[in-house]
């Protein structure tokens, strides 16, 4: 069963073409890294993949159904109950805090205040956030900032988390606890495509893809010792 | 729509200065609004109920052409015009009178003249009328200081003055001999049995009250009427029903909106002078309104690009930031409407002479509820109009560019 399958992806931003017809599905429970140079084209394919932006050419499926992009509010209803983005940087909501950034995809989706304020508590605290559910982004640290978005990512149990270097402003403890994290949440189920520069992390997921001027240069799974 | 309201309130709460200046705008545009309003609509209310209370409804007159002539030389010894006169006026009054919408009618022989007293005078309207059928086609003895009307059916030679008219005699008080120049230089030894005091300047300054039998042998014009006023149930009817009555009658048929025209078209200028004032004020305060609310767009694109990211679709950022709009619309109409209300309590408590086109001791307000529904509605209606197209802006941003552009 495919989450996600993209057939003849291209994608051209003026003159320029950044996605060259790209073909890759991921599988449900998939662990998938990308990897790939600067300006290679992987933030636009996770953006395609996310639904949060529409392609120039080819197709989309999401779970099997085909992702009409100009349906706006399918859209959306996809991204909130189905996916799940995690940023290099947190975008966590100032005036709000970490508890209500954590419950507002819930909310969005209709969920009760008192059982979306339950679940945001319950992951922050498997999260390793227990008792800071109060403050505010500015006070707390960087990994901190990071986990509660992932805490926001998870709160509609989403099909898929889909990560834009993730760890890009991490120390590299940080980025270890960041991808245990990631391991963990994939061992229950959810599917998991993440990009990223560092191939230490990047061997940590089951298939590791390659990209390179907007093309697939490689795709293969990775053997553990 | 919960999550509109659990995103738009915490953004609310940014900007807090310019959000209260912006509500204090709006609040200014909707006192204003409410205030000057209902001190106009006092005042034009109050002028057209004195007018239909004391002016015919529907006035019957000779056609008299319409010459600009200056009152003080038709008042010296010009002959009464050939056509100032109705005939045939009481088989008219009969016709009128079988009307169902008719109260009453009642004939008037309308003449100037001149009232000395010592060594003052005064030009004045006369007005002969039959003190018994006068009451019911007007309502004249409202307006008497000592409600004396029938004191002309028993005083041939009693007059009742407008207060305006005993001032500027000096006569206060009934009983006072004055001296009745007619157009003709014919004198009469009148005394005073009343006052009357309408309210009205132009009315109280001028209008003398004498029974028309009187007024027909010092005038040489026994028998004669040269008007005749009508009373109806529904003042509003007055236009139709004069048009109506028109299409029989030789003389020329008049409404008292027509007659008092020029006051009408004078208040639709006023209302309209008040309410570029209120606009005025509402835009200023719009501009402000949309200022707020493109900053904050501007200032919030990332928070906006991850509520998308995150299923926030663009209705829900439109209703966001429309919200902002609406909350200040409706605090702005809610703030202000208590100021008008406060402000309408205080210049009602002023005890003052106001004179002017009318006279009244304090100001006449006319303090309907209708005044604050509408200020509510004008005050929302500019507030989302304002809050729109920054709102749509936002709604249209693209996620992505957003997210590269970090
Ligand atoms: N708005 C834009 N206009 C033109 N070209 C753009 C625009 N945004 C991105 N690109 C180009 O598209 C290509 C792919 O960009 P993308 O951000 O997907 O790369 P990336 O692999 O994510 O890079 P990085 O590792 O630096 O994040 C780049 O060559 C970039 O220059
Ligand atoms: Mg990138």
């Amino acid at each position: 069963m495919k989450v996600i399958e993209l057939r003849g992806i291209r994608k051209s931003i003026g003159q320029e073409e950044i996605l060259k017809g790209i073909d890759l599905s991921v599988q449900v429970g998939e662990f998938l890294a990308i990897v790939g140079a600067s300006g290679s084209g992987k933030s636009s394919l996770l953006y395609i993949m996310g639904l949060l932006d529409k392609p120039t050419e080819g197709e989309v499926f999401f779970e099997g159904e085909r992702v009409d992009f100009s349906e706006e509010k399918r859209l959306s209803e996809l991204r909130n109950k189905k996916i799940g983005f995690v940023f290099q940087f947190h975008y966590l909501l100032p005036e709000f805090t970490l508890l209500e950034n954590v419950m507002l995809p819930a909310i969005k989706l209709g969920m009760k205040k008192d059982e979306a304020e339950e679940r945001a508590y319950e992951l922050l605290n498997s999260l390793g956030l227990g008792g800071k559910e109060r403050r505010r982004i500015y006070q707390i640290s960087g990994g901190e900032m990071q986990r509660v978005a992932i805490a926001r990512a998870l709160i509609n149990s989403p099909s898929a988390i889909l990560a834009d270097e993730p760890t890009g402003n991490l120390d590299s403890k940080n980025s270890q606890r960041v991808m245990e994290i990631f391991k963990e949440i994939n061992r229950r189920g959810t599917t998991i495509v993440m990009v990223t520069h560092e191939l230490e992390l990047a061997e940590q997921a089951q298939r590791l893809v390659e990209i390179k001027d907007g093309a697939v240069l490689s795709d293969r799974a990775i053997q553990r010792a | 729509m919960n999550h509109v309201l659990f995103v738009a309130l915490k953004m609310l709460l940014q900007r807090k200065r310019q959000t209260v200046v912006s509500i204090l705008g709006v609040s200014m545009g909707v006192s204003a609004f409410i205030v000057m309003s209902s001190l106009m609509l006092g005042f034009q209310n109050y002028f057209i109920q004195q007018v239909i209370d004391l002016e015919p409804h529907i006035k019957v007159k000779p056609r008299v052409e319409e010459k600009e002539r200056e009152p003080y030389t038709l008042l010296l010894g010009e002959k009464p015009e050939e056509k100032d006169r109705i005939l045939g006026w009481q088989d008219m009054v009969k016709y009128i009178e079988r009307n169902p919408e008719v109260l009453g009618v009642a004939p008037r022989l309308v003449s100037r003249g001149i009232l000395k007293h010592g060594v003052r005078d005064k030009p004045i309207t006369l007005l002969g009328i039959d003190p018994k059928r006068e009451p019911k086609a007007s309502i004249v003895e409202k307006f008497l200081v000592h409600k004396n009307l029938q004191r002309l059916e028993t005083n041939r030679t009693g007059v009742i003055v407008g207060v305006l008219v005993g001032k500027s005699l000096g006569v206060d008080q009934p009983g006072k001999k004055l001296l009745l120049v007619a157009p003709n230089g014919r004198t009469l030894l009148v005394t005073v049995e009343d006052l009357f005091e309408s309210g009205i300047t132009n009315i109280d300054d001028a209008r003398v009250y004498i029974n028309i039998k009187t007024l027909q042998s010092l005038l040489e014009r026994q028998g004669e009427v040269n008007e005749i006023i009508i009373k109806i149930r529904d003042v509003n009817r007055a236009e139709k029903l004069s048009r109506a009555f028109q299409s029989f009658i030789p003389y020329q048929v008049e409404s008292w909106q027509r007659a008092y025209r020029n006051f009408l078209s004078i208040f639709k200028i006023q209302n309209t002078i008040t309410y570029m004032i209120v606009f005025a004020i509402l835009t200023v305060s719009a501009f402000g309104i949309f200022n707020i609310i493109m900053m904050t767009v501007l200032e919030k694109k990332k928070d906006i690009a991850i509520l998308m990211a995150m299923g926030f679709n663009r209705g829900d950022i439109l209703l966001i930031f429309m919200m902002e709009g609406f909350v200040i619309g409706v605090m702005g109409a809610l703030i202000g409407s208590l100021a008008g209300f406060a402000l309408q309590e205080y210049l009602e408590s002023i005890k003052l002479d106001v004179e002017g086109l009318i006279r009244t001791r304090g100001f006449v307000l006319e303090r309907t509820p209708l005044l604050y529904i509408y200020a509510l509605f004008f005050s929302l209606f500019f507030a989302l109009l304002a809050s729109f197209y920054p709102s749509y802006r936002a709604s249209r941003l693209n996620p992505v560019d957003i997210f590269r552009s970090q």
